[in-house]
């Protein structure tokens, strides 16, 4: 990683005044991004397919993605992992689709101070809000504090308090985009298809969920990804036994804890390259419904 | 009028209608009677109460007062979905996703009509409103006529019992307007649907419609045919917004047979019929082209008046003159441009004008023996 750090001194590239424009102001950041994203994910890629990582000139193999895509574990982590993260999603559209129709329709002059709440809850560190689950959901939690008879034992380290806890923690980039895609709707449609005798779930159906579906598919790219790769709620909310280990975790642990580059590496790219796929149907299907050619 | 058994098809009755939107009164015990197939217009500025009762007839408001009959049903307390009724959109409400004929189709697809019915009705109605050839375009792909056919199309093809149409053609321009007007009146008399019209614009109600119901301030100043509102304006309200109309204070000062005077000395007179008023004093109207410059052709009976001219505005057919009356008061006057070489008058001139005592027709009066019940709109003129 030194070497990285080296390369990035983009002091002599400062823009000096408006006349060099957008291109003069990007050009900084532009590259440093470039630097930063570019060369560890190429040294990555390197470490997934030298035969015995990180020794460099050891030869090349793709043993490291055979061994980690025929290992039994990393097959039911995957599966919890899915589990965990589509579980979460379903439950975020339940809540998001409503609540954004709510705010784009009916909250009126609710609807600023909705947003601004939505934004606040996301704004605070990730961290603190996952440790305050800790504190609601445990042993000796308010949860277990207010509901009698003996504690409730699965509230937390469970797949319960995982889910739970990462659908608090998406529920912005769930909302905030459906919400956009529904505020550009003309409220007329509604009116046009009562008058012409849809029903309220035949407006949902029909009108509601057709012309907010952009919206749901950018919330889906924006938080479904992210959940894949999520392994901080797991680790604090997550249970020891094994039914709440996810993806990130084990990425993160074969490359901190085992040392073991490779799998780790190639598991980060098989996880890349389901990611990208993932987001290129979201996005196909998101311009399926785009109104204008 | 319609307590008998007869043929409702079409028929709308809003009785005795109050809404109001917290202190404010949109629609204030309105009545109207609208017999099957007539074009029926409200009339009135913004804030009139017009669309606040189109939307009680079509369910999307709920009257705090009165009951909405459609075709001898009571259908005040219906959801919108289960009234025989099908409105237009001032901004359409065109499904964004859907092509036309998915557009067209809806109403009859949540219906569940049966699939080849459907397509029939659909291509009867694109026939109807001539939009061959768009079936599959979607609504951004079309202009704003078209966008406004596929509206109509897609609330006619339920063959509703009545069309409710809430200034359909106020997003297009003027040209398009005119000619949608004309599309609009064909279209109702084809299919012999009552449209209930609501607009602020005089011009395109009287284009239209049979009967207009001109509303002011939640209530209803006049129903009447066109050439009625136009001719004798039941309140001050009406003549001003049906036209250019002039008001004048009128006092009955004698009885000249079958004609009341008011005597401005010099032989000057300000003459009405007799049959409208009896005494005391009343507000008359009188039109700007039927007041004739000059004596030629006076006779006993006719308002004869001296005034002096302050303003000549040319507008093509005819030339607008403001003369001023030894009364103080304006008279908007027109002068129709219908002779090559046709002087105008100039502004400080002194002009003879006179019209027939037909024409200053009694609005309203203070006399005993006037009936009241127009005087609700005062103060003001379009």
């Amino acid at each position: 990683m030194a070497a990285v750090s080296h390369d990035v001194t983009p002091a002599t590239t400062r823009p000096k005044g408006p006349r060099r424009g957008v291109l003069g102001i990007l050009f900084a950041p532009v590259t440093l991004l470039i630097i930063l994203f570019l060369a560890p994910l190429v040294i990555m890629i390197q470490m997934s397919v030298v035969r015995f990582p990180p020794v460099t000139d050891s030869g090349y193999t793709l043993g490291h993605y055979t061994d980690v895509l025929t290992n039994d574990l990393n097959r039911t982590i995957a599966l919890n992992t899915a589990v965990i993260a589509t579980t979460s999603m379903v439950i975020m559209l339940v809540i998001a689709i409503p609540l954004a129709y709510y705010m784009a329709f009916k909250a009126k002059r609710w609807e600023i101070f909705m947003l601004l709440a939505l934004v606040l809850a996301d704004e605070l560190a990730p961290v603190v809000k996952i440790y305050a689950w800790q504190t609601i959901l445990g042993r000796n939690g308010i949860v277990n504090w207010l509901i009698p008879g003996p504690p409730v034992e699965w509230l937390l380290y469970s797949r319960f308090a995982v889910i739970l806890t990462l659908t608090t923690t998406y529920i912005t980039y769930t909302t905030i985009p459906i919400y956009a895609a529904m505020k550009a709707i003309e409220p007329s449609v509604f009116e046009a298809a009562v008058d012409l005798g849809a029903s309220a779930w035949q407006q949902t159906k029909k009108i509601l969920i057709p012309l907010a579906a952009p919206g749901i598919f950018i919330a889906l790219i924006l938080v479904y990804i992210p959940m894949l790769t999520d392994f901080v709620t797991s680790d604090i909310v997550g249970g020891a036994g094994g039914g709440t280990y996810m993806m990130g975790q084990r990425v993160r642990d074969l490359i901190l804890q085992g040392a073991n580059w490779g799998a780790g590496a190639a598991l980060n790219f098989i996880m890349l390259g389901i990611s990208g796929l993932l987001a290129l149907v979201a996005y196909r299907l998101a311009k399926l419904n785009r109104m204008e050619p | 009028m319609t307590e008998t058994e007869t043929d409702r098809t079409g028929e709308i009755l809003v009785d005795a209608c109050t809404k109001a939107f917290g202190d404010t009164v949109a629609v204030n015990d309105v009545t109207l009677r609208i017999p099957g197939g007539e074009f029926f217009s409200m009339l009135g500025p913004s804030g009139c109460g017009k669309t606040t009762t189109l939307r009680m007839i079509a369910g999307f408001e709920t009257p705090d007062a009165g009951r909405i009959v459609l075709q001898g049903a009571d259908v005040t307390g219906t959801t919108p979905q289960k009234r025989n009724v099908n409105m237009v959109f001032q901004a359409y409400g065109l499904f964004p996703h859907m092509t036309v004929v998915e557009n067209v189709a809806f109403g009859l697809k949540i219906r569940r009509m049966a699939r080849d019915e459907i397509g029939d009705r659909v291509a009867e109605v694109m026939r109807t409103v001539r939009l061959e050839g768009m079936e599959d375009r979607r609504p951004a792909q079309l202009s704003g006529g078209q966008q406004q056919r596929v509206a109509l199309a897609r609330a006619l093809v339920n063959r509703p019992a009545a069309l409710l149409l809430d200034e359909p053609l106020g997003a297009l321009d003027l040209q398009l307007r005119k000619e949608m007007q004309l599309e609009l009146k064909r279209l109702q008399t084809a299919t012999g649907t009552t449209f209930v019209y609501v607009t602020h614009d005089q011009e395109e109600a009287m284009t239209m419609s049979d009967r207009i119901a001109v509303m002011n301030g939640g209530v209803v100043e006049q129903v009447a045919s066109p050439r009625e509102l136009y001719q004798h304006p039941a309140s001050p309200f009406v003549a001003g917004f049906i036209g250019v109309s002039n008001l004048l204070s009128f006092r009955v000062d004698r009885r000249d047979g079958d004609t009341l005077v008011m005597d401005l000395g010099d032989g000057q007179r300000i003459s009405a019929a007799a049959a409208t008023h009896a005494a005391g004093t009343a507000t008359i109207t009188v039109r700007p082209e039927w007041i004739k410059i000059g004596d030629a052709g006076l006779n006993g009976r006719d308002s004869q008046v001296k005034g002096t001219v302050t303003d000549v505005v040319y507008l093509g057919s005819v030339t607008q003159l403001i003369v001023l009356l030894p009364t103080g008061e304006r008279l908007t006057v027109h002068r129709l441009n219908d002779e090559v070489g046709g002087i105008d008058p100039t502004p400080g001139q002194q002009v003879e004008l006179r019209w027939a005592a037909e024409h200053s027709y009694v609005i309203a009066g203070s006399a005993p023996t006037d009936d009241d019940a127009t005087a609700a709109g005062p103060d003001e003129e379009g």
